[in-house]
């Protein structure tokens, strides 16, 4: 008997154990491992720069790190406001600036001769070259940063939102032709609805775009902001503080990130259902 | 009487030069108010392309099509059309599909939603009156589209291998509900298919299109009487008729067929 039953047990854990794993393979590709990996690499670096006897002035330890975002937070938070702020603005001004030239140049030929070459060309410039005349041009406050960091993020919305709007099939473009609608009616009532894929896809890009160029700005003239406090600490080979501001970057530049994810999400949603 | 479609030695060329190409080289054919006819051609025959210039969307390189007695130079509110594709908006419902020319055409959409809730019916879609076309089969969206083509009430229904997409169940469905419709509102209809019992089955004359020339080459007439449905597939009138129009095909593609057999 007991022979008879002893394959029996393994066989009922194995359904238990498939079933644990089952949940931690989900659990590890949507956080686990992530996290994980992430934590190790943290340890492997603690280890070296505490044990490897490094320097703190080339690679301070992480906690050494985040004593620093704890002792010096206040004036971490006080220049991580503007950063978001003319981020935000930026990337604000780039969404309706980019689908509006899309729509512009999908509207009218004439407008997407003249200006669809141009702007290629204006892109194959490295823009990182250009900001310093944008402090020329602007001055050293709001104005320049948020002009710069526009002027790269706006390329990625437009050249996604105009995909978008060039999405829609010949069949049925032969259709609103059969029913008379005007190109105006097709732009508004089909291309556009057409191309919120499109849009969010480019949105993803451009607001990664939109966080550069206001750091960019930063570094070359400004007396706020991370990208400022970044070059201050580095010039005083503040490190630790240099990587605590990057840290705090790296938070703000995933929650605007997740901000146009769930955007996405929502609109998705009303998309399919409205 | 005159015709409600009438082409006269109609051409079309695109492109220019060495790299021009001819897809019709003289189509002549009309269609009476009220027929039902079917064009039956291989593929590439230009069949389509000649409908398309029918619809207005082509424009026509020789000749005249004349579409109520006047000629045809842009789309009109008074014919529908229907493509292979359903070619519905994704984001709007079955109901809001079918209204769609409604409103393109500025019309008052609530003094047609009566009608359009009535065509859907008529193709039994009435419980799929709020489902988007994700949710719905390729016949049933095919029928939505058949729905839109009609809601304006248009004079003419041009259909463009409506259901050649579709499987031959669902296809031989579509074919009973075209016909129940056709009777209900006894349009004028062209329909270009390649299949040859499918023309036989729903139409009351069928043209046969060569190809190279691309030209109308026999034309024939199918007598059965209406309402019609699947039993006279049965027939061996209906054979025999199938079995013409197959030799009338065979001559069309000429050599080409002959070396493939």
């Amino acid at each position: 008997m007991v022979e008879e039953r002893a394959p029996a047990i393994p066989s009922v854990r194995s359904v238990e154990l498939s079933g644990l794993w089952s949940l931690l393979a989900l659990s590890q590709g949507a956080l686990v491992l992530p996290v994980a990996t992430a934590f190790a690499f943290l340890i492997a670096w603690q280890a070296i720069a505490v044990y490897g006897h490094i320097s703190p002035t080339i690679l301070p330890p992480p906690t050494m790190v985040l004593e620093q975002l704890v002792d010096n937070f206040w004036l971490v938070l006080k220049h991580t406001i503007p950063t978001t702020y003319e981020m935000l603005l930026a990337f604000a001004i780039s969404i309706p600036l980019g689908i509006a030239l899309a729509g512009l140049m999908v509207y009218s030929k004439l407008a997407y001769q003249a200006l669809y070459p141009n702007i290629v060309f204006f892109q194959l410039i490295p823009k990182i070259a250009l900001a310093p005349l944008f402090i020329v041009w602007l001055g050293i406050g709001t104005s320049s940063r948020v002009t710069f960091s526009i002027f790269i993020s706006f390329f990625p919305i437009l050249v996604a939102t105009a995909a978008g709007l060039q999405s829609v099939e010949t069949t049925m473009l032969r259709l609103c032709r059969s029913l008379r609608m005007s190109q105006w009616q097709i732009l508004i009532r089909v291309r556009f609805p057409t191309s919120p894929p499109f849009i969010f896809s480019g949105m993803k890009v451009a607001v990664t775009l939109a966080i550069i160029g206001i750091v960019v700005g930063e570094f070359i003239a400004s007396q706020q902001g991370l990208g400022y406090l970044i070059l201050f600490a580095s010039s005083r080979q503040q490190t630790d503080l240099a990587l605590a501001c990057i840290a705090v970057l790296c938070v703000v530049g995933l929650a605007l990130y997740g901000c146009v994810v769930a955007c996405e999400k929502l609109v998705m949603r009303w998309y399919d259902t409205r | 009487m005159q015709a409600e479609i009438s082409c006269h030695r109609v051409r079309k060329v695109f492109g220019k030069g060495a790299t021009a190409f001819e897809a019709v080289t003289a189509a002549t054919l009309s269609v009476e108010k009220g027929e039902f006819v079917c064009l039956l051609g291989p593929s590439g025959c230009g069949k389509s392309t000649l409908l398309m210039m029918i619809a207005g969307l082509e424009a026509v390189t020789e000749g005249t099509i004349l579409a109520g007695g006047t000629p045809m130079i842009e789309p009109r509110a008074e014919i529908g059309i229907v493509f292979q594709d359903p070619t519905l908006l994704p984001w709007k419902t079955t109901l809001q599909n079918v209204l769609f020319p409604i409103e393109m055409m500025g019309r008052s959409r609530s003094a047609y939603v009566g009608r359009a809730m009535e065509l859907l019916r008529l193709v039994h879609l009435d419980d799929a009156i709020h489902k988007r076309p994700r949710e719905l089969s390729g016949g049933m969206r095919q029928r939505v589209s058949l729905c839109r083509a009609l809601i304006a009430d248009p004079s003419v229904l041009l259909m463009d291998e409506p259901f050649s997409a579709l499987d031959a169940i669902t296809r031989d469905d579509m074919n009973i509900v075209l016909l129940e419709l056709w009777e209900r509102y006894r349009k004028t209809v062209l329909f270009v298919t390649h299949s040859i019992r499918e023309a036989v089955l729903l139409a009351d004359r069928v043209l046969v299109m060569g190809r190279s020339p691309s030209q109308i080459i026999a034309e024939i007439k199918v007598p059965f009487p209406r309402p019609r449905d699947f039993a006279i597939g049965e027939t061996a009138q209906f054979n025999e008729l199938c079995a013409a129009l197959r030799r009338e095909i065979e001559i069309a593609r000429g050599s080409e067929a002959a070396t493939r057999h």
